[in-house]
C-alpha cells in the first residue's frame, strides 16, 4: 500500500537511471575522448553510478550511501603537472592523502553562515577566440549547429550555465541572464526570466541572441517551441545538478561555444579546487546527519533527498544526508514534522533567504518538529546563499570549501587559482 | 425574485424520501408558496406541529447520528494520537497522557524525542484539526441556513478567498521577514472583511436574495482570484510557493499557540450558533413567517454573519484554505436527520471535526514522511462526494433548486 502510493507519486525516472551502476568507465579516459556525445554519455553514466539509487531501493537507502561512496573510489586522484591534485569525491581526496586534523569536539554547534570570500568570477581565459561553426547534440537529441557565439543567453534555474560561460572567459558575449547569475560581472546584463521561474520569450528575442543555452530546469514546452520556431539555435543541457555532472556540463558548454580547450582547462581547475576543498574535510567528521531543508513559511518544510545534489554535497563533506537516510525517494518532498523528528538530524542546512523568510533562527526553531532533534537542541544550523548552494558550476570548489568551513570550523581551505 | 429564497428552503426542509409528503408535489423549480403553503409540509421537524411520526424518526436518527459522530471523533482522536512517523506505541501514548495529568501509569515514550513528538507536534495538530473542522462545518451550516441556499459555503461565497487575499497580501508585501502570526492575522481580517462585504453587497432593499448572493459570491471570488493572481505574479519565487501552499491548506504548522488563538474564537462561534439555532429554524419558514413568529430577521442575519466571519477566519488563519468541509458536512448531516438546526448545528460541529481529523490523518500518513496538502484531500474526496449528493438528491426529490 505504502509502496504503491510512493510509486504513484514518484516523478518519472529519467531514462538514464536504469543503467547498471557498475558500467561507469574511468573518468579521465572519458574526458580526453570528450565530444559532446561522449560528454552526454558520461553524465548518464556518472549519474547512474553515483546517485544513491533512490529509484531502485528506497527502503534500504541508508547502507546504499556508503556503498556508493566506495564505488566512487574507482579512480585515484590525478596528479597534474604543477603538483596540485584534481578529484571530485571525498574518497579520491582521502586516497590522495587529503583530510585535515580537527577534533570533532571543536566543531561549531550553534548557527553558522557559510560565506564566500568573493562573489566575482575568475575567467580561465581572456575572451578566447571560438572555433566555429560547431555541430553538437543537444540534450533533447537534436543536432544543433552553432555558427555565432557573439550574443549568448545562458539561462537555467540555478545560474549554472551563466557561471560556466563567464568562467570560460566569454562573459562579454552574454546579452541576457537569469536571476542567480548575479555576480558582479553580470549584474548589468538584462534579466530574461519574467516573474520567477519563467522565460520571457519576447525579452529573449528582443536581445537578438545568436545562441541560447538552457535546460529543463527553467524551460516549459510552450517556451521551448516558441524559441525553436524563432530560428535561434537553442541548446539544452542535462538538467541534473549533481557533483558528478559538473565536469561534463562545463565541457558540453565549452564544446558548444567552440572553446573546448578552455573547457578542458576550466574542468582541470574546477576539479583541483574541489579537491582542495575536500582535502580540508576533517579526517574524523563524526558523520553528522544533515537535513537540507527548504523552508517557506511555517507550513512548508521541504526536505531534500537523493538525486537533489544536496545529498552529494552532504556526503562529500563527510556527512550523511537525512532525506536519504529516512528513505525519501524523491529529490525533495514536503515532509511532516514527525518525519524530521524521526530523522533526528545533527545539523540543518538551509538557504539564507529561506531562513530569513522564516524570520530568523528563533522563528525557524518554533516550527513544530525542528527544535525536537539533536540539530535543534544544539541549534546547529548552517545557512548558505541559495544561488550558490546547488549551482554545481565552475565555482563548486568554493561552495564545498564554504560548507566545510561552516560545518567543521576549520579555516577556509585555500583554493588553487589555476 | 424574492420567492426564490422560499422554494429552496422549503424543498430542502422536507426532502426525506420517507416523508409522508408526496414527492411529486414539489417539482423542480416549483414556486415557493405552493410548497411552503401545503398543509402536509412539516416545516421543520423541530416545529411542534410537525407530524409526530416523521419528527420522532428524525429525532431518533439525530440521536444515533450524534452518538455515532461522538464515537467516531473519540476513535479518530485516539487513532490520530497514536499514528505518526515517530514510533510511539499506543501504550506509551496513553502512559504519556496519564503522566501529564499526574497519574503514574503506563510506560513513557522510549524514543528520545517521543515525548516531544507527542506534545509539541502531534497533539496540537490533532486538537487544531478538531477545532478547525468543527468551525468550518459549523460556519457552513450557519451560512446555508441564513442564506437559505444549499450552495452557501465559505468557499463558494468567497470568504475563504478573501482570507487568502489577506494572507497573500502580507506574504508578498512583508517580503522575506513575514512571521507566521502576521499571515494568520491578515487571513483573519481578510475573511472578516470579505464576509461583511458579501453581506452588504448581497443585501438590497432589506432583502438577501439567493441569486444576488450567488452572483455576489461569484463576483467576490473572481475579484479575489484576480488579486491572488496579481500577488502570485509580483511575488518572488519563495513567496509564490508560500502562497500556493497556503491555498492548499495544511495543519503542519499547528502549535499550542495557534490552538490557543483559534480555540476560543471557535468556541464563541459555535456557542453563538447553538444559541441561534432555534431562530434559524424559524427563519427557514421564510422571512415573513419568521418575522410574524417574533424573530428579528435582520438582527439574526447580522449576528449569524458575525459568527460565520469569526468561525471561517479562525478556521483558515493558521491552516490556509481547506475546501469542501463547510459545504459537504452539513449536507451529510441533513441527509441523515433532516434540516432542523437543533441537530444540524451540533451534528455538523462533530461531523466537521471527524472529517478534518480523518483527512489530516491521511495527509500525514498515506505517504511515509511526506505531508500531503490537506485541501487536496478534502477536495479530492469532497468533490466527487458532492456530485454524488447532487445526483442522489435530484433522483429522489427533484433536486435542491
Amino acid at each position: 500500500m505504502r509502496h504503491a502510493a510512493r510509486a504513484a507519486l514518484r516523478p518519472s525516472a529519467p531514462p538514464t537511471r536504469p543503467l547498471p551502476p557498475g558500467s561507469a568507465v574511468p573518468r579521465r579516459s572519458r574526458r580526453t575522448a570528450a565530444g559532446l556525445v561522449g560528454a552526454g554519455l558520461a553524465v548518464v553514466l556518472a549519474v547512474s553510478a553515483c546517485s544513491p539509487l533512490p529509484y531502485e531501493a528506497p527502503a534500504t537507502a541508508e547502507p546504499t550511501v556508503t556503498e556508493d561512496a566506495e564505488q566512487a573510489t574507482a579512480t585515484p586522484a590525478d596528479e597534474t603537472p604543477d603538483g596540485a591534485t584534481a578529484c571530485t569525491t571525498l574518497e579520491e581526496s582521502r586516497a590522495g592523502g587529503g583530510g585535515s586534523d580537527a577534533d570533532p569536539a571543536s566543531f561549531p554547534t550553534g548557527p553558522t553562515t557559510a560565506t564566500f570570500a568573493e562573489d566575482a568570477i575568475d575567467p580561465i581565459a581572456d575572451a578566447p577566440a571560438p572555433a566555429l561553426p560547431v555541430t553538437v547534440e543537444s540534450a533533447d537529441g537534436r543536432d544543433v549547429e552553432v555558427t555565432d557565439v557573439s550574443r549568448i543567453i545562458p539561462v537555467d534555474l540555478y545560474g549554472t550555465l551563466g557561471e560556466i560561460v563567464y568562467s570560460l572567459g566569454l562573459g562579454d558575449n552574454v546579452v541576457g541572464r537569469d536571476l542567480p547569475t548575479g555576480f558582479p560581472e553580470a549584474a548589468d546584463v538584462p534579466v530574461v526570466t519574467g516573474a520567477g521561474h519563467q522565460l520571457d520569450v519576447e525579452a529573449i528575442l528582443g536581445l537578438d541572441p545568436s545562441v541560447i543555452l538552457t535546460d529543463a530546469t527553467i524551460l516549459t514546452d510552450d517556451v521551448r517551441s516558441q524559441l525553436e520556431q524563432s530560428g535561434v539555435p537553442v541548446l539544452y543541457f542535462d538538467e541534473a545538478r549533481t557533483l558528478d555532472g559538473v565536469d561534463d556540463r562545463i565541457l558540453a558548454v565549452a564544446t558548444a561555444l567552440g572553446v573546448p580547450a578552455e573547457g578542458e582547462a576550466l574542468v582541470e581547475r574546477t576539479d583541483r579546487q574541489i579537491c582542495a576543498a575536500l582535502d580540508a574535510v576533517p579526517t574524523d567528521t563524526g558523520t553528522p546527519r544533515v537535513a537540507f531543508l527548504y523552508l517557506r513559511g511555517a507550513n512548508i518544510k521541504m526536505l531534500f533527498g537523493p538525486g537533489s545534489g544536496a545529498d552529494d554535497l552532504v556526503r562529500e563533506i563527510g556527512g550523511e544526508d537525512a532525506g536519504t537516510a529516512i528513505g525519501l525517494d524523491r529529490e525533495y518532498a514536503p515532509v511532516t514534522s514527525e518525519a524530521i523528528i524521526s530523522a533526528a538530524p545533527d545539523a540543518y542546512l538551509v538557504m539564507t533567504d529561506g531562513l530569513e523568510s522564516m524570520g530568523g533562527l528563533d522563528a525557524m526553531m518554533a516550527i513544530p518538529g525542528l527544535a525536537q532533534t539533536p540539530a535543534g537542541e544544539d541549534r546547529r544550523v548552517v545557512d548558505m546563499d541559495g544561488s550558490r548552494l546547488l549551482t554545481f558550476g565552475p565555482r563548486t570548489g568554493a561552495t564545498i570549501a564554504a560548507l566545510v568551513e561552516a560545518f567543521y570550523g576549520v579555516p577556509a581551505p585555500e583554493l588553487p587559482a589555476s | 425574485m424574492s420567492a426564490v429564497t422560499g422554494p429552496v428552503r422549503a424543498q430542502d426542509d422536507d426532502p426525506a424520501p420517507d416523508d409522508a409528503h408526496a414527492p411529486g408535489s414539489s417539482t423542480p423549480g416549483a414556486p415557493a408558496p405552493s410548497t411552503a403553503g401545503t398543509p402536509s409540509t412539516p416545516g421543520t421537524p423541530s416545529t411542534p406541529g410537525a407530524p409526530p411520526a416523521v419528527g420522532r424518526a428524525r429525532r431518533r436518527a439525530a440521536r444515533w447520528l450524534m452518538a455515532g459522530l461522538g464515537v467516531a471523533l473519540v476513535v479518530l482522536t485516539v487513532l490520530s494520537g497514536m499514528t505518526g512517523q515517530v514510533p510511539v506505541s499506543p501504550a506509551e501514548v496513553l502512559g504519556s497522557l496519564a503522566h501529564h495529568v499526574g497519574l503514574d501509569w503506563g510506560p513513557m515514550p522510549s524514543h528520545p524525542q517521543g515525548e516531544n513528538a507527542l506534545w509539541v507536534v502531534r497533539f496540537p495538530r490533532v486538537v487544531l484539526a478538531i477545532v478547525v473542522g468543527a468551525a468550518l462545518a459549523c460556519s457552513g451550516a450557519l451560512m446555508q441556513g441564513v442564506f437559505g441556499n444549499p450552495l452557501a459555503e465559505p468557499g463558494v461565497i468567497g470568504v475563504s478567498s478573501g482570507a487568502a487575499v489577506g494572507a497573500c497580501a502580507v506574504i508578498v508585501t512583508a517580503g522575506a521577514l513575514v512571521p507566521g502570526t502576521w499571515v494568520a492575522a491578515a487571513a483573519f481580517v481578510g475573511g472578516l472583511v470579505t464576509t461583511f462585504v458579501v453581506y452588504a453587497l448581497a443585501r438590497a432593499g432589506g432583502r438577501t436574495e439567493v441569486v444576488t448572493l450567488v452572483l455576489t459570491g461569484i463576483a467576490v471570488n473572481a475579484f479575489a482570484g484576480g488579486l491572488l493572481a496579481f500577488f502570485t505574479f509580483v511575488a518572488d519565487p519563495a513567496a509564490r510557493e508560500q502562497i500556493v501552499f497556503w491555498q492548499l491548506g495544511s495543519l503542519g504548522g499547528a502549535t499550542w499557540q495557534s490552538v490557543a488563538v483559534v480555540l476560543p474564537i471557535a468556541v464563541v462561534g459555535v456557542a453563538g450558533a447553538m444559541l441561534v439555532r432555534r431562530k434559524m429554524d424559524l427563519l427557514a419558514l421564510g422571512e415573513r413567517a419568521a418575522h410574524h413568529l417574533g424573530v428579528d430577521v435582520e438582527r439574526l442575519r447580522q449576528l449569524v454573519i458575525v459568527l460565520v466571519a469569526l468561525l471561517v477566519s479562525a478556521g483558515t488563519a493558521f491552516t490556509g484554505i481547506i475546501a469542501f468541509v463547510g459545504l459537504v458536512v452539513p449536507h451529510l448531516v441533513r441527509m441523515v436527520c433532516g434540516p432542523s438546526h437543533r441537530t444540524l448545528i451540533p451534528a455538523s460541529v462533530l461531523g466537521g471535526a471527524v472529517v478534518l481529523l480523518a483527512a489530516d490523518l491521511l495527509a500525514r500518513n498515506v505517504v511515509a514522511n511526506v505531508e500531503l496538502p490537506l485541501g487536496m484531500i478534502t477536495s479530492l474526496v469532497g468533490g466527487p462526494f458532492f456530485f454524488y449528493l447532487l445526483r442522489r438528491t435530484r433522483s429522489r426529490q427533484g433536486g435542491w433548486a
